[in-house]
């Protein structure tokens, strides 16, 4: 899966603790507006905090009417939305009709 | 100082009573003496100081204590066998975590280093290794995933049968903010069983208004699981207060929670409320209330513990608090305490002043109010007894942290101890309990370091390489005697003396005995050791051991037998609130003298006292003489000497068994009294150890025979080469 060049990409952190939180917040409202696509690739583990933001974020774009996909979801990022209840379908549904 | 400071308090006191339950839990565990309640005891001491530490934010604390706990639970699940070795890492990380707390109580810091050493060797033990335990180290300070797989390697619980519960939980930002994480939390609540979860989201605003450390999302889990409510409240201990949560039973068929679980929920459910009505309280104001409530769910599983085992069984490791027949306790502020004892003593006053008025006003004993005042006399002292019980502790207290402290001094001289304790549950007065610690540890450091071998001079000896040092305690009549014995060589007397005479202490052709060779230790400046050992040679000696010890109203003696081993024996009053006296006239003054020192009381005869020039006399007491002291010139009541011929003798002992007599004018009888003390209420006096108000209200001093010998021996140091040679 190839994201389309014209989308903006947004590289989550290893590690989405707390402290991630306030960073991730900035860095998606800084880029509200356009197509993005959140790289998991890296993420290690995920807490509640950057749920919120991240389930805010697809809210958001959602209201904007504009494109938020997730790519390269990685086990532990999986893992950590099956524990705070949420499947992979809920992250990469939108990338459906893309 | 402010609730939280106050909570804290207990928080560490809590800590000192867990602590003081892992090392006796621990030492049972080593002499393979562990029961099932045995290790579950210790298992709950860690973790509640664990889950007390969370809620202070005590990082290195948690951390640790989780490690610990971790390894422990492998023992309780019979993953890890507890051998000799597993067991003194196992002393050893007790020992660490109680510097942990005392680190974090008195805000010093802790050897990283050492806390490393022992997480690997803690970790080394879990089964699978450092590995396994890796991930669990790791997810105290963060959080980390872990292959489903695994996280239900360690977990007892079939998945599947048991009971249903449904489980809301709204965390607020405090509960981010102290560092917790709800995905632990729930992955912690997937190890008790078959977890289905979902998130409400409904609550989350939209981006430009979100705030990124606030809390919106809702969950709500059903868990089916075999173990009770406790072990899921458990999960939630850290964060309980800083959420909204609730905890449901789906399914009515079970019985496993009623009594405790319903009442529990009672109370946790008003909590609850009331913090939900004051959600705008400061954090730290939630933070005051799991204390008391982990105090009120043990004192329920107490109350519950019927039959213990089924208890265990339903609570799971909550079992461990529900000995059937375990004492109920409550706390109490000593200075209450303290307060009632000394009303208490007012009141015998008081009671002693009304018996004498009402003889005084012509009323015959046998009469209607002299037998009244005979029983209140009797209800009086029963009060008085009940009163100072209530003081009384056990010196296990004092007992439990000299395990640790002979381990300590055992690894640093490379001997090897072995210690027995004796007589724990002796119990004495609360102020004697906390003075004794500074001088038991010293006589405990001096019987490794001084009195024991080391293990190749011991076989060779034709001795165990393993030295044995017992601490024992007793009641002997109205005192309480702690004895440290060892079996090591004993006292070097020639050593002592040589070293005695070079330091001046002696002349260097003094005759001793060996029992006054033995004394000489306890000379100020007398130090054996060659070099001062960083052990024993800390800039205190014997002689403050024994003052320290004197003060509080006790002897020290010891005695030792070459090769065998020496044995220190310390005496000490019950209480230092009340004193059995004899109560003597000395120039119109009423004193006492504390009757553990009187041996016998005479009448002089003509022929028995011996002047020796100087003022100084003594008595032919059968075969010895023995010194005289006018008590009343002694203390300056009067400037002339008495005529031993119209007073009395009170033959007394002082710590070393030196006998003295004190010559006093009459002798009035023998009572109780309560000590007042006079630094705290006047001064110091020389001579004087306390004061005690008589019935007819009058002060009466207390004598301090030890100082009143001793002065009374430095103003006539002549007298001993005469007394040697009439001996």
């Amino acid at each position: 899966m190839t994201p389309d060049p014209s989308q903006r990409i947004l590289e989550l952190a290893a590690v989405l603790d707390l402290r991630a939180a306030a960073p991730l917040t900035e860095s998606l409202l800084a880029m509200r507006g356009t197509a993005l696509t959140i790289d998991a690739s890296r993420v290690e583990r995920i807490g509640g905090q950057c749920l919120q933001v991240l389930l805010s974020a697809q809210q958001t774009w959602s209201a904007d009417e504009t494109a938020l996909s997730f790519t390269n979801l990685t086990p532990g990022f999986v893992e950590g939305l099956r524990l705070l209840g949420f499947s992979q379908a809920d992250f990469t549904r939108e990338e459906m009709p893309e | 100082m402010d609730a939280m400071a106050a909570v804290k308090q207990t928080f560490f006191q809590e800590c000192e009573e867990q602590l003081a339950e892992l090392e006796t839990g621990l030492l049972a565990m080593e002499r393979g003496e562990a029961e099932s309640d045995t290790v579950n005891a210790v298992f709950r001491a860690v973790h509640s100081i664990k889950g007390g530490a969370g809620a202070f934010s005590l990082g290195d604390l948690v951390q640790f204590a989780h490690v610990f706990e971790t390894t422990l639970d492998h023992v309780r699940n019979g993953a890890l066998e507890p051998t000799a070795d597993v067991m003194a890492v196992m002393l050893r990380a007790a020992d660490l975590l109680a510097d942990l707390v005392a680190a974090a109580r008195d805000g010093h810091a802790v050897d990283s280093g050492r806390s490393e050493v022992l997480v690997a060797e803690l970790t080394a033990l879990s089964p699978g290794g450092a590995d396994a335990s890796a991930e669990e180290e790791d997810d105290m300070s963060d959080f980390s995933f872990t292959p489903v797989s695994v996280a239900f390697d360690f977990s007892d619980t079939p998945a599947v049968a048991g009971r249903s519960y449904t489980i809301t939980f709204k965390p607020r930002p405090e509960l981010y903010a102290k560092g917790n994480e709800t995905a632990l939390v729930l992955r912690e609540l997937e190890r008790l069983g078959q977890l289905e979860t979902s998130c409400d989201a409904s609550g989350l605003p939209q981006l430009a208004e979100l705030d990124p450390e606030g809390a919106y999302l809702e969950w709500t889990m059903r868990l089916t699981t075999e173990k009770g409510e406790d072990a899921i409240r458990e999960v939630f201990e850290f964060v309980e207060w800083d959420s909204s949560l609730t905890i449901q039973a789906s399914d009515a068929d079970g019985d496993a929670d009623s009594g405790a679980g319903s009442t529990e929920d009672a109370f946790a459910a008003l909590l609850r409320s009331i913090q939900a009505d004051e959600t705008s309280l400061p954090a730290t104001t939630a933070d005051i209330i799991p204390l008391p409530l982990a105090e009120e769910r043990e004192a329920v599983a107490e109350i519950d513990a019927q039959p213990a085992k089924a208890v265990a069984a339903r609570n799971g490791e909550g079992g461990a608090n529900a000995n059937a027949g375990a004492p109920q306790t409550i706390r109490a502020d000593l200075e209450r305490v303290d307060r009632l004892i000394d009303l208490v003593g007012e009141l015998v006053i008081n009671q002693a002043m009304l018996s004498q008025r009402v003889m005084e006003a012509g009323h015959v004993p046998g009469s209607a109010v002299a037998l009244g005042l005979d029983e209140l006399e009797h209800l009086t002292r029963e009060i008085q007894d009940c009163v100072m019980a209530i003081r009384a502790q056990a010196v296990k207290s004092v007992f439990q942290r000299i395990p640790r402290l002979v381990r300590e001094v055992a690894g640093m001289t490379g001997k090897q101890v072995r210690l027995i304790t004796d007589g724990e549950g002796t119990e004495v007065d609360k102020t004697v309990i906390d003075r004794l610690n500074d001088p038991l540890t010293h006589m405990i450091r001096n019987a490794i370091d001084h009195g024991l071998e080391k293990p190749e001079v011991r076989v060779a000896a034709g001795k165990p390489a393993e030295g044995v040092v017992r601490l024992s305690a007793m009641h002997r009549s109205g005192r309480i005697v702690i004895e440290v014995a060892d079996d090591g060589a004993g006292i070097n007397r020639s050593r002592v003396k040589a070293i005695a005479a070079e330091k001046g202490l002696i002349a260097a052709d003094a005759v001793l005995s060996d029992e006054e060779i033995d004394n000489l230790i306890f000379l100020p400046g007398f130090s054996t050791a060659s070099e001062v050992s960083n052990i024993s040679g800390r800039g205190v000696g014997m002689d403050v051991v024994k003052r320290s010890i004197q003060s509080l109203g006790g002897r020290l003696s010891i005695t030792s037998r070459p090769g065998k081993g020496s044995t220190f024996t310390m005496s000490l009053p019950l209480t230092l609130a009340v004193l059995d006296g004899m109560v003597v006239t000395v120039a119109d003054q009423t004193l006492v003298v504390p009757l553990t020192a009187i041996i016998e009381t005479l009448q002089p005869k003509a022929a028995d006292v011996h002047g020796l020039g100087g003022g100084a006399r003594v008595i032919a007491i059968r075969d010895t003489f023995t010194p005289l002291i006018d008590v009343g010139r002694e203390l300056g009541f009067r400037t002339t000497a008495t005529d031993p011929l119209a007073a009395v003798a009170i033959l007394v002992e002082t710590e070393g068994g030196r006998r003295s007599a004190l010559l006093v004018d009459t002798i009035q009888g023998q009572r109780q009294v309560v000590i007042k003390s006079l630094e705290s209420n006047y001064r110091h006096v020389p001579g004087i150890a306390a004061a005690t108000i008589l019935g007819d209200g009058r002060v009466a001093l207390i004598i301090d025979v030890d100082t009143v010998i001793a002065n009374s021996q430095s103003d006539a140091t002549i007298l001993e080469p005469v007394l040697a040679a009439a001996g």
